[in-house]
């Protein structure tokens, strides 16, 4: 099997301190009010019974992944290892890829006036290194690296660990995996967000 | 479980009004053609009144409609590329080459329905005599055979338009329905939904349409028309019938769908009410329908006008509660995203659909609407200085 890019996320580990979503900008230029990766963070219970969940985002680069399948222009693509990038001379902006990605991942660079979204940090990638929000991590909760490659962090973490990736239905198969998530973080509570759920 | 989200990330509404608008503009153009083609195509004389205005209208509204994609686009210079690179998988890409053929194929069927007008028109000298001899391209044959020909022609390339005008408007059904992503989207029934909405708002702004042509191109709505447009109401209502039975089965499917389905129909009844239930329902579908009951009703021209103008509200509404609402729903976080128009997008689209009024005004005084049972009279008073 080739090499497949993929992004465990120990949660037990994460003190949300939001030093990758810091890095991202930093090292992507990406402007203010946008983000390639966030730290998502929620309290639930009541006094004393409390717990609190962070849940960092990211591109998952799917396997099947909605954005690719509605370009008009083939702007987005997708390498051998998994890495769904966008084309930024290509892409005409058009915001489907954006409506259509159930993980709102992607935005337009106000600046480029393209879609975008994380690129696991392609070019370090490339040069051998880590992404910038995984090379950032203060506690190693961030762990990214070949799935199939039996010698990986990541293939230790996915045969070992209980994992789960968010919204699996969509058959969007994200690849960026879980270890410790709570549902609630999973997905937004949409009943109370409709106001059907006192 | 008592939850508190203290952390969150913004997100905005891509898809607006333009867009929107784009899938109301289309959605009229194929209405229209579609109600207006019944005449051409299938053989049902009274239609054939009409068939000159109902195309004009649809190539108009289909020639304006993309302009709101184009200045919705981030980079809108290079939406070349849509034609450069094909993607089997996007429905936005099945859609470009539909709304360059649809058109097409409308101009050309349009051509062979003014062609005998035109050579008739060229005595009148002038400006008009000068566009219609341009518009001939050396076509003035008015042997039996050549006039056979223009029937037979206009039935083929309306035959042609029919499919077409299903597909340019199906399809943009399919650009909402394909995203698995948002509950009030992912429906089978999408594509259906906004056909025949369509045909509810294209024969409700055709009805309109037709009336001023009449009475400004034959000074007044003669008693043919006046049939005419209680039988077209009569369609209009059947088609309310339809549409609004396909939102009553959507609706119930997605209350029984997955939570994110539930949570979408409960945001529809509740935050969304007063467009959904109100406007788009209540005004845009059961108002008109209630009226078009009576066959008194039918043969008032207020009260089809009062109908149709309620249409064509409603289904504006429709379009953008299904546009914009179902970018509401938040896909990531806690809060419901809201919507703003931008002073732009608004003077965009306002420019759009007066642009298009004049040029279809203008079309209608100097193309000749001589229809069986009316001709033009022979000196139109036209404000332009146009004629001679």
């Amino acid at each position: 099997m080739g090499k497949r890019y993929a992004m465990v996320i120990d949660l037990r580990k994460c003190v949300g301190c939001h030093a990758c979503q810091v890095a991202c900008k930093s090292e992507n230029n990406v402007p203010l009010g946008v983000n390639r990766s966030w730290v998502e963070e929620l309290e639930t219970g009541k006094f004393p019974n409390v717990s609190r969940h962070r849940l960092p985002r990211l591109c998952n680069h799917c396997e099947n992944p909605s954005c690719l399948n509605v370009c008009p222009v083939k702007a987005t693509y997708q390498l051998e290892d998994g890495t769904v990038l966008v084309d930024y001379d290509r892409c005409i902006g058009c915001k489907y890829c954006i409506a259509a990605c159930p993980y709102d991942a992607r935005f337009i660079n106000p600046e480029r006036n393209t879609a975008e979204k994380c690129t696991y940090c392609h070019e370090r990638v490339e040069a051998g290194m880590q992404p910038a929000c995984v090379n950032t991590c203060i506690t190693g909760a961030r762990v990214f690296g070949d799935r199939n490659d039996p010698n990986s962090e990541v293939f230790k973490l996915l045969a070992t660990q209980s994992v789960a990736v968010s919204k699996p239905e969509t058959n969007n198969r994200p690849q960026t995996y879980y270890i410790g998530a709570d549902e609630k973080a999973l997905r937004p509570n949409l009943l109370e967000i409709v106001g059907g759920e006192k | 479980m008592p939850t508190v989200h203290f952390f969150d990330t913004p997100h905005e509404i891509y898809w607006g009004l333009l867009i929107a608008l784009y899938f109301y503009y289309t959605g009229m153009s194929a209405g229209s053609f579609i109600l207006t083609s019944l005449g051409t195509v299938f053989g049902i004389e009274k239609y054939k009144k009409v068939s000159k205005v109902g195309v004009l209208m649809a190539i108009v509204l289909l020639a304006f409609a993309p302009l709101h994609l184009l200045f919705d686009l981030a980079q809108p210079g290079r939406f070349y590329n849509l034609f450069l690179h094909v993607s089997l998988t996007s429905a936005m890409s099945w859609g470009v080459y539909l709304l360059i053929l649809y058109p097409v194929d409308l101009m050309i069927y349009a051509w062979y329905l003014f062609r005998q007008d035109f050579v008739q028109g060229l005595n009148k000298g002038g400006f008009k005599a000068g566009l219609y001899s341009f518009l001939l391209f050396g076509k003035k044959d008015m042997s039996a055979a050549a006039l056979a020909n223009d029937k037979k022609k206009a039935k083929l390339f309306g035959t042609l338009g029919v499919p077409l005008a299903l597909l340019v408007h199906g399809y943009t059904g399919f650009i909402l329905g394909n995203v698995q992503a948002r509950a009030i989207w992912h429906t089978p029934l999408m594509p259906i939904i906004f056909l025949m909405s369509a045909m509810v708002s294209g024969t409700g702004l055709f009805i309109i349409v037709m009336m001023l042509v009449e009475k400004f191109k034959f000074g007044r709505i003669g008693e043919d028309i006046r049939a005419l447009i209680a039988d077209i109401a009569n369609l209009m209502k059947w088609f309310i019938v339809v549409d609004g039975a396909l939102m009553i089965i959507y609706f119930i499917v997605l209350w029984y769908s997955s939570e994110t389905g539930y949570a979408a129909g409960y945001f529809l009844l509740h935050q969304e009410g007063w467009s959904f239930l109100g406007l788009e329902n209540g005004l845009g579908m059961l108002a008109p329908f209630l009226i078009l009951l009576s066959k008194k009703a039918r043969q008032s021209l207020p009260l089809v006008t009062l109908a149709s103008i309620l249409t064509i509200i409603g289904v504006l509404a429709m379009r953008i509660n299904l546009v914009i609402g179902g970018q509401k729903i938040p896909l990531t976080g806690s809060k419901i995203i809201e919507y703003a128009v931008s002073g732009r997008d608004l003077s965009i689209g306002l420019g759009i659909g007066i642009l298009a009024l004049v040029v279809l005004t203008w079309l209608y005084s100097v193309l000749p609407m001589n229809r069986p049972g009316a001709q033009e009279k022979e000196s139109i008073p036209v404000s332009k200085g146009v004629a001679q």
